[in-house]
């Protein structure tokens, strides 16, 4: 059952900045942090909703999209909402179609893009998908803002580089021209494996290797010939759970970057 | 068959439909009472543990907090229930059984306040040895969940049914069944072929949409408005524990959404009731997911089946050990285990039978009812036993079922009602659908299994319906609505006997204080047993209103025959029902009511009532790299005798199957401990839309053999029980290996298909040795 709580509902990020701290924790979509109270695994003095905070909930391209820009998803964003933008769908497909696949349809409508990070539940589409498009975090605190790769902002399970105090404003992904792929497998309703891949004009790429371990696992490579699926499965650390043991999980891994591989040169679903 | 009928055989529109779809439904959670006040639960966190001390004076101080209870304060009250054995503590006493398990109540203002004031309450453990499964509670000088027995069964029929009763607590055996004939050993040592299986049967949970609510108010009298399947046989239980006559315990049961076995009997209605009791006020209990898990959750089984054949693929024999793991108390079990023991041999021709079942108390959550009732633990050994035979004889899988099915008439078990079905010509059907849409691709196998259930359960029902001076009716009956449209067809029964417009017809439910008596809703027997009563009452009303015409007309009553909606003379003139109402009192008041009921006599004196079939089959496809199963088609039969609502059938079918394919593909309850490591929603997978089978084939096979209604059987169960078994075999076939164990998750599948070298033939099992009856028992018994 969900224990008492107050309710703040900041305007503008200043307001929002100002009304968080170790007892009033931000709350987006809250498909996290209200199972979370439900459990009792935490008791926040106050819910500060980021939904009313203009400045979080908008997607747009910088300088209008050119190379070397980026695009700009703002914390609140639902994963409905980036599966639906057109600009998302036109230029960043992959991002898109990841959106569309998370969980539910109650999830994908309340929950958040800055909710999925910050939580850090390491079952997470997301995480991968935007480490593999070298995404960064924008965070804003009492001492100003910063950026943090996202491939950098989880640190584990549960835990990020985020301060009690700071807010995530946005995620940054950089206009370039790239090809990326993404597949998973859900056994049960958030993924156990994730692979996203993503190979630039020049040929060099990027795999990153999400759901399986407590962290993303982030790989580059001069090309795509040089991926060995087996070598990455033998270098993930799998936390077993309830959809499968360790030796299952990292089967899974060589056997999910040989079909993101596949599935990238084809366009077809393995 | 329909053609000659005018409601009954047609897909009417379910008379709840818009209440449901527009959210204006009430159900239980959604009902208060004046005055009422809040209780939460708090619960043992520990497995097996004796009481040593609760402090409850933080709790009392605590904001609105009205009163906190503990078994100390049930004084003058019948602390248990359990219609078949009564070991249930209302809340624990002495000790606790089982991680969850009812500790104390707290009621408040708020249920806020009740959930804050749980953490007050102090209760201090010593911790006892405990007995987490079946292999440690059968153990030689295993700790005993129960240290005594419990006299006096509240019903004879079930003492009749399962011939519980112990002497003494010398283990934690909480009941055994066993079914012999013949000399199955002698058979089995002359048979051609002698194949073993064993298969586990995953623990599970039924997962109704709404959990266990209860709101009760005790002012005397005691009325409990609950989620209850059977609401006469929750009040029996409460009439004994608070010593009231039956007339002062009403139990009313609302909107229900959705059983499936886990609401039969008594659940949360005792818990709310001395609450009510203790405080003096009106008092609501509402169960989250993890508290209904943790109240009643489904018996595992572990199962070993021989069957001897001979050279042609008879059956010899087939000897079978059953071990079920129950929990921490009875509840419906013995029954459960009584079922799945003449329910696994199938419904073929046993010459010679052994089947030895055993129900084990643990300390886990207790078990009870589930869909099918015993028949999906049983049948997966059976049917699965039987595919391997004829995969190690080389016989087909469907000729081998041809060869020993038992014909229309003939007797599965002695002295029973002989097969109201023909089960030949219905796998006929069934595998004539499956293997005409085979597909070509190497990993994909097809699998289908057959079960007869003696359905029905107990005969008796009663019926009410009440001719109104409109001519409009009101049906009355105990059964309960629970989604399985069960009000559609009792309005459509009583439509058709009076001759009246489906819309013009009401049916209310489940009202111990104002609608007649009715045993439970469960067995699959409301269209059956619900449907003679109504058609009893609604012969009962004719007459009497054929008698008040003929008084009316002055004519005499062998001048008088039936119409539709009213009664007609030889002259020819006719009087419609409102007619004869207004007519014979005089006013337009009053009305008719019609009686009919049901017992063991007449069509229903042979047991079962009726036996309930299924037959149904999948065709998988597995990703060997990945070990995920994805159904292609799923084909059921329904051989329902006559279906009074065809959709309502075919979408029992479906159901049931999709129900059966989440144990045979995702479910299981998983004890990590002393407690649950997924009891949640999201945790537990229940199937989804998207692993609905691609190609659904449910087809009906209508020869009106059953005594229901126009030839009507029951439905609802049937489907899911051979859906565990098809589902293995289907993938056992695409595979190349037999799985011995439920439900066939991606990474088992993968690990199975990780055992087959490329080359290697099917796996089968080693041959029977003569000592599998026991190999489960090795040295449990002390
Ligand atoms: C049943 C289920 C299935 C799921 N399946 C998937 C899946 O398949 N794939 C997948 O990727 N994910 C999945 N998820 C996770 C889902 O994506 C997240 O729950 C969701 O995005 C979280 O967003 P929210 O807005 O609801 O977060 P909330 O619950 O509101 O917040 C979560 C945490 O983040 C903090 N927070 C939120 N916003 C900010 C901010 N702007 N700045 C700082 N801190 C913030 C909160 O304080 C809280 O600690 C699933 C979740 C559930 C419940």
């Amino acid at each position: 059952m969900l224990p008492a709580f107050a309710l703040i509902r900041p305007r503008s990020l200043s307001e929002a900045l100002s009304a968080i701290s170790d007892d009033d924790v931000p709350y987006s979509g809250g498909t996290e942090l209200l199972l979370a109270m439900r459990a009792g695994l935490q008791r926040p003095r106050a819910l500060v909703d980021l939904k009313a905070v203009p400045e979080l909930r908008r997607i747009a391209l910088l300088d209008g999209g050119a190379e070397g820009t980026e695009l700009r998803i703002g914390a609140t964003t639902t994963h409905d909402e980036l599966a639906r933008d057109a600009v998302v769908r036109d230029s960043f497909p992959m991002l898109a179609r990841v959106a569309a696949g998370v969980g539910n349809a109650r999830v994908r409508a309340q929950g958040t893009v800055g909710g999925n990070l910050c939580f850090a539940e390491p079952r997470s589409d997301l995480v991968p998908a935007l480490a593999a498009l070298d995404a960064s975090v924008v965070l804003i605190g009492p001492g100003g803002s910063r950026r943090v790769p996202v491939a950098e902002f989880i640190l584990g399970m549960y835990w990020t580089v985020r301060e009690p105090d700071e807010l995530m404003v946005e995620v940054r992904v950089p206009v370039r021209p790239v090809r990326a792929h993404y597949v998973n497998l859900r056994i049960t309703e958030r993924p156990s494996v994730g692979v996203a891949i993503r190979v630039d004009a020049d040929g060099r790429c990027r795999l990153v290797i999400g759901s399986v371990g407590e962290q993303p696992l982030v790989l580059d490579y001069d090309g795509i010939h040089e991926v060995d699926p087996d070598a990455v499965s033998a270098a993930v650390e799998p936390v077993p759970d309830l959809t499968g043991a360790e030796d299952y999980k990292r089967h899974l891994v060589a056997v999910m970057i040989r079909r993101a591989m596949a599935e990238l040169e084809t366009g077809k679903k393995q | 068959m329909s053609g000659t009928r005018e409601t009954a055989g047609r897909s009417v529109q379910r008379p709840d439909f818009m209440a449901k779809l527009t959210g204006a439904a009430q159900y239980t959670v959604d009902i208060g009472m004046p005055g009422m006040a809040h209780a939460k639960i708090l619960r043992s966190d520990r497995a097996h543990a004796r009481i040593v001390s609760i402090d409850r004076t933080a709790a009392l101080d605590a904001p609105g907090v009205v009163g906190v209870i503990t078994a100390a304060d049930l004084g003058g009250l019948f602390p248990r229930f359990g219609h078949i054995v009564p070991d249930h503590s209302i809340l624990a006493e002495e000790k606790v059984r089982y991680y969850g398990e009812p500790v104390a109540i707290v009621v408040a203002q708020s249920a806020w306040a009740a959930a804050d004031a749980l953490e007050l309450v102090r209760v201090t453990y010593a911790d006892l040895p405990d007995v987490l499964d079946v292999a440690a509670a059968l153990a030689p000088h295993a700790p005993l969940v129960h240290e005594h027995t419990y006299g006096g069964t509240a019903d004879e029929s079930f003492r009749v049914l399962t011939g519980a009763e112990q002497e003494r607590a010398s283990s934690n055996l909480a009941h055994e069944v066993v079914l012999e004939w013949g000399d199955p050993d002698a058979a089995l040592a002359g048979a051609a072929t002698v194949h073993t299986t064993s298969v586990t049967f995953p623990m599970l949970y039924a997962y109704a949409m709404e959990p266990y609510n209860a709101v009760a108010s005790y002012t005397g009298d005691l009325h409990v408005i609950s989620t209850a399947q059977h609401p006469f046989m929750v009040r029996d239980d409460l009439a004994r524990v608070f010593g009231l006559p039956l007339s002062k315990v009403r139990v009313t049961s609302p909107f229900v959404g959705g059983g499936y076995g886990s609401k039969s009997y008594t659940k949360v209605e005792p818990l709310a009731a001395i609450a009510s009791w203790a405080v003096g006020r009106p008092v609501k209990l509402v169960l989250d997911v993890e508290e209904s898990i943790y109240t009643t959750r489904v018996d595992s089984a572990e199962v070993t089946m021989t069957t001897g054949v001979d050279s042609s693929g008879r059956i010899l024999a087939r000897v079978a050990d059953m071990v079920m793991d129950s929990g921490a108390y009875a509840d419906n079990s013995p029954l459960v285990l009584a079922k799945a023991v003449n329910r696994c041999f199938g419904p073929y021709r046993v010459p010679n039978l052994r089947v030895r079942g055993r129900s084990v108390y643990t300390n886990t959550s207790p078990a009870s009812s589930y869909r099918g009732f015993g028949a999906p633990q049983g049948n997966l050994a059976g049917e699965t036993n039987l595919d391997q035979i004829a995969e190690r004889i080389g016989m087909d899988p469907k000729e081998i079922r041809l060869r020993n099915v038992v014909g229309p008439g003939e007797e599965l078990l002695p002295g029973k009602r002989g097969l109201d079905a023909d089960l030949a010509a219905d796998l006929e059907m069934l595998v004539d659908s499956l293997r005409g849409a085979r597909s070509e691709d190497p990993h994909t196998g097809i699998g289908f299994g057959m079960s007869v259930s003696d359905a029905g359960a107990f005969p008796v029902s009663t019926a009410q319906v009440r001719v109104h001076v409109d001519g409009s009716v009101t049906a009355l009956s105990g059964s309960t609505e629970m989604g399985q449209g069960s009000r559609s067809v009792l309005g459509q029964i009583v439509a058709e006997e009076l001759g009246v417009e489906h819309s013009r017809v009401t049916v209310l439910q489940s009202d111990t204080g104002t609608t007649p008596y009715e045993r439970t809703t469960g067995a699959s027997r409301t269209t059956v047993l619900v449907g003679l009563a109504i058609q009893r009452a609604c012969a009962d009303a004719r007459a009497k209103l054929r008698e008040m015409a003929a008084e009316l007309l002055g004519t005499p009553i062998e001048a008088i025959t039936d119409v539709a909606g009213g009664v007609r003379t030889d002259e020819g003139k006719e009087l419609g029902f409102a007619d004869i109402v207004r007519g014979w009192f005089g006013s337009n008041a009053g009305e008719v009511t019609g009686v009919g009921l049901v017992r063991r006599d007449g069509v229903t004196q042979k047991m079962p009532p009726f036996w309930e079939v299924g037959v149904s089959g999948v065709e998988v496809r597995v990703d060997v790299e990945t070990g995920v199963v994805d159904v292609e088609q799923l084909v059921t039969v329904a051989d329902v005798g006559f279906a009074i609502n065809p959709a309502a059938v075919e979408a029992q079918d479906l159901g049931a199957a999709t129900q059966g394919l989440g144990a045979a593909l995702f479910e299981e309850l998983v004890y990590d401990g002393a407690q649950l490591a997924n009891a949640n929603v999201v945790d537990y997978r229940v199937p989804r839309m998207s692993d609905v089978p691609r190609r659904i084939d449910l087809m009906l096979a209508e020869r009106g053999d059953g005594i229901g209604p126009y030839g009507a059987k029951g439905s609802g169960e049937g489907a899911l029980n051979p859906i565990g078994a098809a589902t293995l075999a289907a993938v056992a076939r695409a595979v190349g290996r037999w799985p011995d164990r439920l439900p066939l998750t991606p990474e088992r599948v993968w690990r199975l298909s990780c055992e087959v070298a490329p080359s290697q033939p099917a796996h089968t099992a080693p041959d029977y040795d003569g000592s599998t009856a026991d190999a489960i028992s090795d040295g449990t018994q002390t």
